[in-house]
């Protein structure tokens, strides 16, 4: 043969790599490659794991700020009927304020009013008894004076006389 | 004083080591010697150096290599699996880190190369290229036979024998052909069947590597006066990146044409002819 093949060393050859596969198969790359899977299906388990609680904690997480977003919620609702209660309770005091404002002021009035015609009354009394006073002072002074003139006049006369 | 002292040591060196080239130079070498081109002519063709095995045929030095080689690793696969695969951790040590990453990167070549039924294939490639790789490194240790016409040969890489390079050549073709008959039917074996040039190729790619490493390293050797300090580049060196790249190459090729012929082949549809008007025709 060209080359000196020879076909009796090639199977020998080929004899010697097919021993060393199985060896190096079942001896070397097996269980090589065997725990690399284990190890990388452990690793994938644990990634699944966290991503389980993961997905756990943010369902819980939603389930939370759902609650707040309720809480926030009913704080807004309370705060709200607070407010319609205080403002009821405001609006109230006022009405009764602005009643009893217009008690007060419908009162003074009528205190007022009836002072008034008290004071018109009195004033009348006064004026009439003024009047009369007047009417008396001159009437008393109008007819002193022709009482004087006279009695001057008598006197004169009398001197005269 | 110290500087005095450093130059007479240095002289000392110097004089012992002419001394000694100057002896291996000038002394006659014991025992026969081949002529350079019978060395050369032996190291590619095998005629004269033979090596007895176990007395029962003679047969070329690089099969024991390759026996040696398999002796060597089959130990050391033992040994891992006995003592070291059973203590791996999650978090690997650094022996156990080279070994997973042996493993890893020919899973990830055939993974890449042949997406489909590569399982076989992860592990030929895995052995193949563990084979080539330690098999060319086998040659540093330069281990001495005598062969039947009583001369003494250093062993060489077991590929450098066509013999061995032909059946890792042809053993690989078919994990190529049967794999594509497994995965795709008739149609990957006759695809693989087409390119069959390749074992050939293959073969004598390994062959014509790895024989020219052997003899650039011979020839160095067969000189005295070249035998100092350039064999450390041209025997490592050269030894270690021919292990290196035809430990990848092939393993490379044999994970290309695999997946080739392991994909799934669609039979074209034929163009249909269209059958002119005489009026396009006569235009």
């Amino acid at each position: 043969m060209p080359l000196n093949i020879n076909l009796q060393q090639i199977l020998l050859h080929a004899l010697n790599f097919v021993i060393l596969f199985g060896a190096m198969y079942f001896l070397l790359y097996k269980p090589v490659k065997s725990f690399m899977d284990s190890r990388k299906a452990h690793y994938e388990k644990m990634d699944e794991d966290a991503k389980a609680v993961l997905a756990e904690a943010e369902k819980t997480k939603a389930g939370y700020e759902a609650q707040l977003k309720n809480a926030d919620e009913e704080i807004a609702r309370r705060q709200r009927e607070a407010n319609e209660a205080l403002q009821h309770a405001v609006d109230e005091r006022r009405a009764q304020a602005e009643q009893q404002a217009g008690e007060i002021v419908r009162k003074a009035q009528e205190d007022a009013a009836r002072e008034h015609e008290r004071v018109m009354e009195q004033a009348k009394g006064e004026i009439s008894e003024l009047m009369s006073a007047a009417a008396e002072k001159l009437v008393l002074s109008s007819t002193s004076d022709a009482y004087d003139k006279f009695l001057d006049t008598a006197e004169e006369r009398k001197d005269n006389g | 004083m110290d500087k005095k002292k450093r130059t007479r040591e240095l002289i000392v060196f110097a004089v012992i080591v002419l001394a000694l080239l100057a002896g291996c130079l000038l002394t006659p070498s014991g025992g026969e010697s081949e002529p350079i081109q019978e060395v050369m002519r032996d190291a590619v063709l095998h005629e004269q150096n033979k090596v007895s095995l176990f007395g029962l045929i003679e047969v070329n030095p690089g099969l024991i290599s390759a026996y040696i080689v398999t002796g060597i690793l089959i130990v050391f696969a033992l040994v891992c699996r006995l003592f070291v695969i059973p203590k791996f951790k999650y978090v690997p040590g650094r022996f156990q880190l080279v070994l997973e990453q042996i493993v890893g990167m020919f899973d990830g070549l055939a993974e890449g190369s042949s997406p489909r039924r590569n399982k076989f294939l992860r592990a030929y490639i895995f052995t193949a290229g563990v084979y080539i790789f330690v098999s060319t490194l086998f040659e540093l240790l330069g281990i001495q036979v005598v062969t039947t016409s009583g001369h003494a040969v250093s062993l060489p890489a077991p590929l450098s024998d066509i013999n061995g390079a032909i059946a890792l050549g042809v053993m690989s073709y078919g994990v190529i052909l049967f794999g594509g008959l497994i995965a795709a039917g008739v149609g990957g074996f006759l695809h693989a069947l087409k390119d069959f040039s390749l074992p050939i190729s293959m073969s004598f790619r390994l062959f014509g590597a790895l024989l020219s490493g052997a003899l650039v390293t011979e020839l160095v050797y067969y000189y005295a006066a070249l035998s100092y300090v350039l064999p450390v580049i041209v025997g490592v060196m050269f030894t270690l990146l021919h292990a290196l790249i035809q430990a990848y190459v092939l393993t490379m090729l044999v994970s290309t044409f695999y997946g080739e012929s392991t994909e799934k082949h669609e039979k074209k549809p034929k163009a249909k002819k269209v059958k002119k008007s005489r009026s396009e025709t006569a235009a």
